[in-house]
């Protein structure tokens, strides 16, 4: 029993490691708070629900999801961050993105309404268990597990292997610097956004296939919860969010094990502000440099 | 009704001036609406369970949510800037689930039973804060928010003692916002822990944002602003959150300094003698 919940935390766990590998990627490049973010990972469930409703498969909704919700990336980006790019505009930029995820709040509400919508798949596929060393489990979690982790390592690739990856870094590490190189900054911007919000979106996706239903409120939930979890690994470290989302995922579902349910919300938050009290920069993270570390 | 929107403007321009308090040393805080929260409740509880005159119990509250206010403004020994920003998210996400969970208050349904504000109350706190907040932008005490704000290492070296004025300023903007929240919760009569989510707190950070925060005055004019406007757009009705948020945006893309962004003489004196510094250290 106990390892099965250890189990469902991990899975959780990658969930909101996808999520706050955007905040902290967008962060590391931009120094700003994307607060649009949690929107936008609470429509790639409804995008996938769309496109299933239109007729497609599911890994043709799959696609479709990370490709609608990267472009609409690209327009969080223009609209909330593109004029506020200076250092002093923290506060704007936070501002605007959030302004932006009312928008996208409520006009997802107009379409698919305020309650949550049942999003089931054709087969077995939520409900298939299979039995690994005595363990009963969900084959659609350890698929979620594995292709969060999956995604997860190809985004360190990137940034540690390939020229865009190096690219990011260096607008990470100065825009300044990196634009008198001959790096077009805000085409790296844009690719970020894309990154960022087509693994939130398919982090929604995840979310909505494996609860069955795509809801509107998840985006202030479980996505402002991702955000203290990039604080708890540190701002800019792709590390550091994988690890603590791990840590909540897992502390989360021990919390309702042991009847603490109603105090999980809350418990990532304290957890986080007694973290930033030891170390400032979270657990991965320097004051010093912005630099996006994989 | 005349009075609700008194009411209603006049509680909005106390909570803007709360984090404008707080701005004024370089701080930011997303937690004045749990701070609220925290004055809406334990006036609420000193009035109806105690049968304390609302003008006894609202400041006592207000002292209780600055109390809170210090302690939370003692991570900004440690934390600064966004991170911060992130531990006054988690005070207001916490504020709201620990009411949520005391039944003594009603828990998730709410507390009811505050009577006895009037426009008249919310009227003189207003003048009293803005009275308040003219004084200190013309006192000695201003020029040391002034130098925290602009820079915190050349103020230490002056010998002020930075965390000392931001955590003091963070108190007196949890003061602002639990009275502000008093008064509030006196005059909706019952109040649930939903109404002071974290979107209430990033709403007041906007009234002052929108508004200007180089001066005391922009603050109120936002609080106005955004607390009309919603009743302006009501021919939208299905479409106000919509309006609401594409207005924000406007309003950030075309004044990001708010609708009030000048600057007094002195202020823009003293940043045109800070141009020429801070170019060289931003061009980085």
């Amino acid at each position: 029993m106990l390892v099965e919940q250890i189990v469902n935390g991990v899975v959780l766990g990658s969930m909101y490691a996808l999520i706050a590998q955007g905040y902290t990627l967008v962060f590391g490049v931009l120094d700003k708070l994307n607060f649009a973010h949690g929107e936008v990972f609470m429509l790639g469930g409804f995008i996938c629900l769309a496109s299933i409703a239109l007729g497609a498969s599911l890994p043709i909704a799959i696609l479709v999801t990370a490709i609608v919700s990267g472009l609409l990336g690209l327009l969080v980006e223009f609209v909330g961050f593109r004029k506020f790019r200076s250092a002093d505009a923290h506060i704007t930029a936070a501002l605007s993105s959030f302004a932006i995820g009312l928008v996208i709040i409520d006009l997802s509400q107009k379409v698919w309404g305020a309650e949550p919508v049942a999003l089931t798949l054709p087969g077995t596929l939520q409900t298939a268990t299979i039995s690994i060393a005595g363990l009963k489990m969900v084959v659609l979690r350890l698929a979620i597990l594995a292709i969060s982790l999956l995604l997860m390592l190809v985004l360190y690739l990137v940034v540690v292997k390939t020229s865009l990856g190096r690219r990011i870094r260096a607008v990470a590490e100065s825009p300044t610097k990196a634009a008198l190189f001959g790096i077009n900054v805000t085409r790296v911007n844009q690719q970020v956004f894309f990154i960022a919000s087509a693994m939130a979106a398919l982090a929604g996706l995840a979310l909505a296939v494996r609860t069955g239903y795509a809801s509107t409120d998840v985006g202030f939930t479980f996505g402002l919860k991702a955000l203290a979890i990039m604080a708890i690994g540190g701002m800019g470290d792709i590390r550091g969010a994988l690890i603590g989302g791990l840590l909540i995922g897992v502390l989360e579902a021990l919390a309702f094990q042991w009847g603490l349910g109603q105090l999980a919300d809350v418990f990532v938050w304290l957890f986080m502000i007694a973290i930033l009290l030891v170390r400032p920069a979270g657990l991965f993270g320097t004051l010093v440099s912005k630099e996006v570390r994989a | 009704m005349i009075q609700d929107y008194v009411v209603f403007v006049g509680v909005n321009i106390v909570l803007a001036w709360s984090v404008y308090v707080i701005l004024l040393a370089g701080s930011l805080s997303f937690a004045n609406g749990g701070f609220m929260a925290i004055g809406a409740y334990v006036s609420g509880v000193l009035t109806v369970k105690f049968g304390l005159p609302l003008v006894v119990a609202a400041p006592i509250a207000g002292i209780v949510a600055g109390a809170i206010g210090v302690l939370v403004g003692f991570p900004a020994l440690r934390t600064r800037g966004i991170y911060l920003m992130l531990v006054t998210v988690g005070v207001a996400v916490s504020v709201k689930a620990v009411i949520e969970s005391i039944d003594y208050v009603g828990g998730i349904q709410g507390f009811g039973g505050m009577v006895g504000t009037t426009q008249w109350h919310v009227i003189a706190l207003v003048v009293l804060v803005g009275c308040g907040l003219w004084l200190l932008s013309k006192s000695p005490l201003q020029r040391i928010l002034d130098a925290v704000r602009e820079d915190e290492l050349s103020a230490a070296s002056l010998g002020i003692n930075a965390v000392y004025v931001k955590v003091v300023c963070f108190g007196v903007g949890a003061f602002l916002a639990a009275v502000a929240g008093s008064f509030y919760a006196h005059y909706l009569i019952h109040v649930t822990p939903d109404q002071f989510g974290i979107v209430l707190s990033v709403f007041i950070v906007l009234y002052a944002v929108l508004g200007g925060t180089n001066n005391m005055w922009g603050p109120p004019i936002g609080a106005a602003i955004m607390t009309l406007i919603p009743e302006f757009v009501r021919g939208l009705e299905s479409w106000r959150p919509t309006a609401f948020g594409v207005i924000i945006l406007g309003l950030l893309l075309i004044r990001p300094d708010g609708l009030l962004a000048f600057r007094s003489v002195t202020a823009r004196t003293k940043r045109a003698l800070t141009i020429s510094t801070s170019d060289v250290a931003k061009s980085d």
